[in-house]
């Protein structure tokens, strides 16, 4: 008995996407060692060893990946709600308890770890929207499931917001987005969700940044405002409020020099540990290892290590993507999407900050990033990922629930790995 | 159960959103393409800019010799403190730092046993202005205060009390181991202001440099001064140096030696008979015209200009009796008598006269109602030509000027270089231009008094008053064409020196501006009248004869500002051995009494250290 619970074990292994597999352990690898890069030159003893720190959470994100691996995902849909009210609760208390660091309180101490709920939160709704959608009793081309499923999503984002923490909260739009794209809500609700989107960013640059960039006079930019009932100040207000640039210079420090270290990296880099930008300090010591890691890797090992990096990252994103359509039931193929999305999200937002597309918005890069709780929130969601593709649709003599397959159309097989 | 599982669309939507995720990806890998592979020297350039720092290496400064190899301007190492402020960084605000190094400042004060030069707000000034560099904490340090530093266990790597970042900073300093004695020949230095080295605007750090301000110093600033190089600081974020970038750094040419004419043991003699008196002397090799020693009194001491110099002291050098000034070339005097030789030397060349030309002197020469006086106020009677140059009679030379005419001597005058520069090298344009002196003629005097020559201007000329002025060098050349028999050399200080950039040694040998090409009758009567002068019992010039050596020479007592002042210049020129001439001597003392009793004494006293010099050789 104990022999064939073992087998099985092993079996489920072999049917794991070995490509994430393979990204994901060289990603660990390269942050960790660049983790090191950015750090030696610290006067700080702490920051110096924060490379081993990250090796510690790489090792807790490797457990972590291996558990959701042979977790099945279908038990989700019994403690969706409850993971989705415990993360809640927990960021109610980071708002009444938490740690301050940087003006920002974010942190809540669990038993000796410092825990960031805002990061769980990510995966808390991403498998509660997971489960209402897979549910079968669920219409979802009715405007109330759509209107509640948004409700749901806002109610953390209003909480991580308060902390403050624009940048995480506002990665919980995209990802619900596709969830409900994937997960068949009609095109015409999202299209208005889309525009809406558009329509406020429009109006918010168009009065707010706008007049300035072109150059308008002090008292022009004061006319516009007071046009649509705006003092200047409660301008200045909105723009704290939304956190556009979070700079601590001001005048685009972080990005200009983020900028250089990439530009100055060439085709081939400075050479490992050699990165002149770090070293020098104008690429500002705190945020190096954390939110301008790629930074670092691109002044380093220039455009090739740069490339290397996103090829990484894409083999993840394909495969994972893969992982959607080859799922067994919704509730794999809205886990798979959604975790993708999230993804593919902080990597993308981050590196366009990184290259000076996008402003400063203190999106941490999946797995290369020092940080415990989002290496551990990452590494499980792609542990789930995982469990999707363990249990994808050919995998019947697995199956231990009594959910029928779906009877797909046999178009489907293109996608089904062979292994 | 509601129908939301149309495979299908879920398939295309879920392909759909795989493309546009690669889709973004790749768009993020052609815009790296673009920043790091096709942008990337922008970026170099950005970084080195924010990073780079330029510094200024001054050249090590070519010395100075005499002729004999006597150094004359060298550089000695001054000793210096230096901290290297970005090992004293303190974190936080750069205040912290400042009272660190303060602290620091304070405890290698008591070290050394000196107090502090640096006071806080130089450090502050330092760190806000030149904050890659290192500080000099104390400047020339000397020998003593050296020992207790090397002493000390704050200077021992190790040692509990070590404070790490203060090391000792060797900066040359120019030295000039003669003092005063040539000051004028070689000038002195001065620190270069910033932004007076223009041409390197991408320079952003200078170290103290040091620019030829006057003399030698000066006028050959660019061949002492090498070509200065650069080096490059890597700072980091803060603004403190990181590393020294070696890569494009230039090292500098050290400036080129140079080798005078002078010889600094005539220099030195002449110095000290001129010592205490107001006046200049210069001393010519009249085979070539190279100066052996130019001297100009009072003087001053160009070591207190380096490494610089006080208001209080450069107030002294400035005012009153003009120390500064190099009275030898850019000073001018009326000659008086010593302008006869070359009076006669015109009469003769031009017929006017014999040697057997005679005239009558009763004391004075009455032209109208003006009288000439002759100092010897019995007169000398009937005297001859050689016999006038001996007695220096006025009278003589009024008649011999009139007869020949002021055209005559004008000519001769001008062709021995007189009323025009010498173009010694000691000449700087707007500093210290050397002065041309002014030898008058009708257009002069039309020019100036809207008035005709008249024949009392020529008895003026003729005894060298008047307008007529002249330098004691252009005096120099004067006595140097009269003992080698009419050649008028350019006056020669630079013997030889490496022009920059080349291996060639410049060689510049003797200059002939012009060849009076006297006769051998001509020269015998005034050659033989200048050696009476201090030969004969009754000669002007008597007090400067000395055992052993025959010379020939000609006093002058020149009188100045309103007539019957009382005020008068006392010259002498003369040149030594009289059968084969080695040396001719221009000699001025201010306010003297008369050019045989003030000057002659002076003369005899350098001129025996001269033989003596070359007996003992």
């Amino acid at each position: 008995m104990m022999h064939n619970q073992f087998m099985k074990r092993v079996h489920l292994f072999k049917r794991t996407c070995w490509p994430i597999s393979f990204a994901v352990f060289l990603l660990l690898i390269i942050g960790v060692l660049f983790i090191y890069s950015a750090c030696y030159i610290s006067e700080g003893q702490e920051v110096q060893s924060y490379y081993k720190k990250q090796i510690l959470w790489a090792f807790v994100g490797l457990l972590s990946y291996i558990f959701f691996s042979l977790f099945d995902y279908r038990r989700f849909k019994r403690i969706a709600v409850w993971l989705y009210a415990i993360c809640l609760v927990l960021l109610v208390m980071v708002l009444m308890f938490g740690e301050s660091r940087y003006g920002a309180t974010r942190w809540l101490m669990i038993s000796g770890v410092n825990v960031q709920p805002s990061e769980l939160m990510k995966i808390g709704v991403l498998i509660l929207l997971a489960r209402i959608f897979s549910n079968p009793s669920v219409n979802m081309k009715d405007l109330r499931v759509f209107l509640f499923s948004w409700f749901l999503v806002f109610i953390p984002f209003a909480l991580i917001r308060m902390q403050p923490d624009l940048g995480t909260a506002i990665i919980l739009f995209p990802v619900s987005f596709v969830m409900m794209f994937v997960g068949g809500v009609p095109l015409k609700y999202l299209g208005f969700i889309v525009a809406l989107a558009v329509a406020c960013v429009a109006l918010l640059l168009g009065l707010l940044v706008l007049p300035e960039k072109m150059g308008a006079s002090e008292e022009r930019q004061t006319a516009i405002l007071n046009t649509i009932g705006l003092e200047d100040h409660q301008k200045h207000r909105i723009l704290v409020f939304l956190n556009l640039d979070k700079d601590p210079l001001g005048s685009g420090w972080n990005k200009k020099q983020s900028k250089i270290a990439v530009g100055s990296g060439g085709a081939w880099g400075k050479g490992y540990c050699n990165g002149k930008q770090n070293i020098l300090g104008f690429l500002p010591r705190s945020v190096a290892p954390t939110d301008f890691i790629y930074s670092v890797i691109a002044e380093e090992k220039g455009f090739m290590g740069s490339v290397i990096v996103l090829l990484l990252f894409g083999t993840i994103i394909g495969f994972g993507m893969q992982g959607a359509i080859i799922a067994r039931d919704r509730m794999g193929r809205l886990l798979c999407a959604g975790v993708v999305t999230m993804l593919f999200t902080h990597v993308f937002v981050n590196i366009a900050m990184t290259v000076g597309l996008m402003p400063i918005t203190g999106l941490p890069l999946p797995l290369l990033s020092y940080g415990g709780t989002f290496m551990v929130v990452v590494m499980s969601s792609l542990g789930i990922v995982q469990s999707v593709f363990v249990r994808s649709r050919r995998s019947d003599n697995f199956a231990h629930s009594s959910s029928k397959p779906m009877g797909y159309s046999g178009g489907i097989r293109k996608g089904i790995r062979h292994v | 159960m509601f129908s939301n599982d149309d495979y299908e669309s879920v398939l295309l939507r879920i392909r759909a959103l795989m493309m546009i995720m690669l889709g973004s990806l790749l768009f993020l890998g052609m815009v790296l393409w673009r920043e790091q592979v096709l942008n990337a020297y922008k970026y170099e350039t950005s970084l080195d800019r924010q990073s780079i720092r330029r510094v200024r290496l001054p050249a090590a400064r070519g010395r100075l010799f005499d002729r004999n190899g006597v150094c004359m301007a060298d550089n000695r190492p001054s000793y210096c403190l230096e901290l290297y402020v970005e090992e004293l960084r303190e974190s936080g605000r750069i205040s912290n730092t400042v009272d660190r190094i303060d602290h620091v400042v304070d405890e290698i004060a008591e070290v050394l046993g000196l107090i502090r030069q640096t006071a806080r707000k130089d450090i502050s000034m330092h760190l806000s202005k030149r904050r890659p560099m290192s500080l000099l904490a104390w400047k020339d340090l000397d020998q003593e205060a050296l020992a207790r530093w090397a002493e000390s266990d704050v200077s021992m790597p190790g040692s509990s009390n070590y404070i790490s970042g203060v090391d000792i900073y060797v900066e040359p300093v120019r030295c000039y181991p003669e003092g005063p004695t040539a000051a004028h020949i070689l000038g002195y230095v001065g620190r270069v202001k910033k932004g007076q080295s223009g041409k390197d605007e991408d320079i952003d750090y200078y170290l103290p440099e040091m620019q030829g301000k006057r003399g030698i110093e000066r006028v050959m600033n660019t061949t002492l001064a090498g070509e200065a190089g650069g080096k490059l600081l890597r700072v980091n974020a803060s603004g403190f140096k990181y590393d020294e970038e070696k890569r494009d750094s230039l090292p500098a040419v050290a400036g080129m030696d140079i080798v005078l004419t002078i010889d600094m043991r005539i220099q030195r003699l002449l110095s000290k008979a001129l010592k205490g008196k107001r006046g200049a002397a210069v001393i010519l090799d009249p085979s070539n015209g190279d100066i052996l020693a130019l001297c100009s009194s009072p003087g001053f001491d160009p070591n207190d200009f380096s490494p610089s110099i006080t208001q209080k002291q450069l107030d002294i050098l400035v005012g009153g009796h003009k120390p500064l000034l190099n009275r030898a070339i850019a000073e001018v005097y009326p000659p008086g008598s010593i302008f006869k030789p070359v009076v006669a030397l015109a009469a003769l060349e031009n017929k006017k006269a014999t040697g057997s030309t005679s005239f009558n002197c009763p004391g004075y020469f009455a032209l109208g109602r003006t009288r000439f006086r002759c100092w010897q106020k019995r007169g000398h009677g009937w005297i001859g030509l050689k016999k006038s140059i001996e007695q220096s009679c006025n009278s003589y030379y009024c008649q011999l000027g009139l007869r020949c005419g002021y055209e005559a001597i004008y000519h001769m005058a001008s062709a021995i270089g007189l009323g025009q520069r010498t173009n010694v090298e000691l000449g700087i344009k707007g500093v210290e231009p050397e002065a041309r002196g002014l030898l008058p003629d009708d257009a002069w005097k039309r020019r100036v008094y809207k008035d005709a020559w008249r024949k009392g201007d020529t008895c003026n000329l003729s005894i060298g008053q008047g307008a007529l002025n002249v330098t004691p060098i252009q005096m120099a050349v004067v006595s140097s064409a009269l003992a080698n028999g009419g050649k008028v050399y350019r006056p020669r200080l630079i013997m030889r020196d490496f022009a920059v950039g080349s291996n060639e040694e410049t060689v510049s040998s003797g200059y002939l501006v012009n060849d009076l090409e006297l006769s051998a009758e001509t020269l015998r009567l005034v050659r033989g009248g200048m050696h009476d002068v201090i030969h004969a019992k009754s000669g002007t010039g008597k007090r400067a004869k000395i055992d052993g050596v025959e010379m020939a020479g000609k006093t002058g007592t020149a009188q100045y500002g309103a007539r019957g002042s009382g005020k008068q210049h006392t010259w002498m020129i003369v040149f030594a051995p009289f059968n084969d001439p080695k040396y001719a001597l221009a000699m001025i003392v201010e306010n003297g009494d008369s050019g045989g009793r003030t000057v002659a004494p002076l003369i005899k006293e350098v001129m025996e250290g001269v033989f003596a010099l070359e007996h003992d050789a």
